[in-house]
């Protein structure tokens, strides 16, 4: 490609900060990162509307639900797999693309960025979650999938809203620990949608502690909380926690 | 002003950054010079917080690069013009730069026209030749105006005119007051750009002066009627004098009026008389071949 571009002299002197950019700003910032390319725009439409259209679906060609919370919470759940993914590509992401050279170069404590970008996926996930639960009860409550009971909606919507912001934080803090988006997003989700599923097959009380997919159903559905709030909190823990030690150490290239 | 002491970098049993001390005044254009994998790129991603040294340090103002707290409007790097997300349009990129130094959002529309990029700036980066991603990221090295420049390979993929426009772009930041520290394998331009070079060979600095210091006067460059008798002349006033293919004669360590002056008195007639310089390019090569 052959462009004729003409470059001028440098004139103005802009009025800069001079200290450094707050944590809201750099939330906002790491928030505009990820729906400004059309991968990140992408997910976060798939994650609104798909469940609804998932919803739709099953609520007009499957058999009558007897409880609405349940439908609410497998396309709810279904949403926060998508918003990790979402979670992926804002740490791995700046890797794979190198643009994390850009963005350690101009706020080089490492920590502040990590934190804003797990804030930031954490609002956008719980935003993002919360409308895509909120439109898949409309779809339900419409389509009359079967006129079924609505005890327990509210707290697998909730659950939903919840999971949205730990799936898209967990999902951040594993794309930072691995460096590489895609080998954030096919571990992961051969992880949580695969090898643990499986293993439950064979040591069902061992997997039970650590399968992020049905600990996130269950909440949803008021069964063993306790328990599958646990695991959600220890996914987001240890995530955040090898992300953030891993990004602290490794050199940008 | 950026001082930069001892710096090295280990990766197992192998140095690739051996010691590395120097300082950036301002005023001053300073080129880093060396062969690939001799250690500019990575002292410089040292001297900016993103590769961790083993030993030594690098201050900007008497602080480390991370303690800067907003470094965008201290330091205007780029060190890798592709480290963007191909997925953004320049503008956007621009912008987020831009809201994390702090600077006004018009300000993107400035340095856009400042690199020629304005027609372009809509269009997702993933299109732009590396001459247009060169300039997209001077582009955000500028957004602040910055006192200190650094740059890495600045003129991978400029055409012509938009090298020339770099290099007045350097100096007059430099003649503002500014300090620029700029790596390039384009001994030409690196030659005609800066005041200053510092040379890197195997991980050390292997040279460390300004551009007339290292390149100056070598010796005297003669031709005469008669060769042999201004070579018998030369030698008898105590200057080594060395044969040229082509008849010609170099008295190293000389200077022109010397020659000169020896010619007129034994009465001989020159048809050539002139300075030898080293060029920039053999001064690489034996530093760093030696190194």
């Amino acid at each position: 490609m052959t462009e004729t571009l003409t470059m001028h002299r440098p004139t103005t002197h802009p009025a800069v900060r001079t200290s450094a950019a707050s944590l809201p700003v750099l939330v906002g910032i790491e928030t505009r990162k990820s729906l400004s390319t059309r991968s990140g725009k992408a997910l976060a439409a798939a994650a609104v509307v798909l469940p609804s259209a998932a919803m739709g679906l099953a609520a007009l060609s499957g058999d009558p639900f007897g409880s609405a919370s349940g439908p609410i919470a497998a396309v709810g759940i279904f949403a926060a797999l998508m918003l990790m993914a979402l979670g992926v590509l804002s740490t791995a992401g700046e890797w794979t693309h190198k643009s994390v050279q850009t963005t350690f170069l101009l706020v080089p404590q490492r920590g502040r960025v990590l934190t804003a970008k797990a804030l930031s996926l954490a609002l956008m996930g719980a935003v993002l979650a919360a409308v895509a639960t909120a439109a898949s009860a409309g779809v339900l409550a419409l389509t009359f999938g079967g006129d079924p009971s609505w005890d327990g909606a509210l707290v697998a919507m909730t659950t939903v809203t919840v999971a949205g912001a730990a799936f898209a934080v967990i999902g951040a803090g594993v794309g930072a620990a691995l460096g590489n988006a895609p080998a954030a997003l096919t571990g992961l989700y051969v992880v949580v949608l695969g090898v643990i599923p499986v293993a439950g097959v064979f040591q069902p009380h061992i997997a039970s502690w650590v399968d992020l997919n049905n600990s996130a159903l269950l909440l949803a559905q008021g069964q063993e909380e306790t328990k599958a709030a646990v695991v959600m909190a220890g996914w987001v823990m240890v995530s955040t926690v090898a992300g953030a030690l891993v990004t602290r150490r490794r050199s940008v290239a | 002003m950026i001082t930069v002491s001892g710096l090295t970098k280990k990766y197992g049993d192998r140095t690739v950054v051996d010691d590395v001390s120097f300082t950036l005044e301002p005023g001053t254009v300073t080129g880093f010079l060396g062969p690939n994998g001799a250690g500019k790129t990575t002292t410089m991603r040292m001297m900016t917080g993103l590769v961790a040294p083993s030993r030594g340090s690098a201050m900007v103002d008497g602080r480390l690069y991370v303690e800067l707290p907003n470094p965008g409007a201290v330091i205007g790097t780029l060190l890798d013009a592709s480290a963007v997300h191909p997925g953004r349009t320049g503008r956007t990129h621009l912008r987020l730069l831009a809201q994390t130094i702090g600077v006004s959002v018009g300000r993107v529309d400035d340095v856009l026209d400042l690199v020629g990029l304005t027609d372009a700036a809509h269009r997702r980066i993933a299109g732009y030749s590396l001459g247009m991603r060169q300039r997209l990221g001077i582009a955000g090295a500028l957004l602040a105006e910055p006192p200190v420049l650094v740059f890495d390979e600045p003129a991978n993929g400029l055409d012509p005119e938009g090298i020339r426009w770099m290099r007045d772009l350097l100096r007059s930041h430099a003649a503002r007051g500014g300090t620029v520290l700029l790596s390039s394998h384009l001994l030409g331009e690196v030659e005609h750009t800066v005041d200053r070079l510092l040379v890197i060979g195997n991980g050390r600095i292997v040279a460390d002066a300004s551009v007339a210091e290292l390149l100056g006067a070598e010796g005297t460059a003669v031709r005469a009627v008669d060769p042999a008798a201004l070579a018998l002349s030369l030698e008898a006033a105590g200057f080594h004098v060395q044969h040229g293919a082509d008849g010609g004669l170099v008295a190293p360590g000389t200077d022109p009026s010397q020659v000169g002056a020896v010619a007129a008195a034994a009465g001989l007639t020159l048809v050539d008389l002139r300075p030898v310089q080293r060029g920039i390019e053999d001064l690489f090569f034996q530093l760093t071949t030696v190194a």
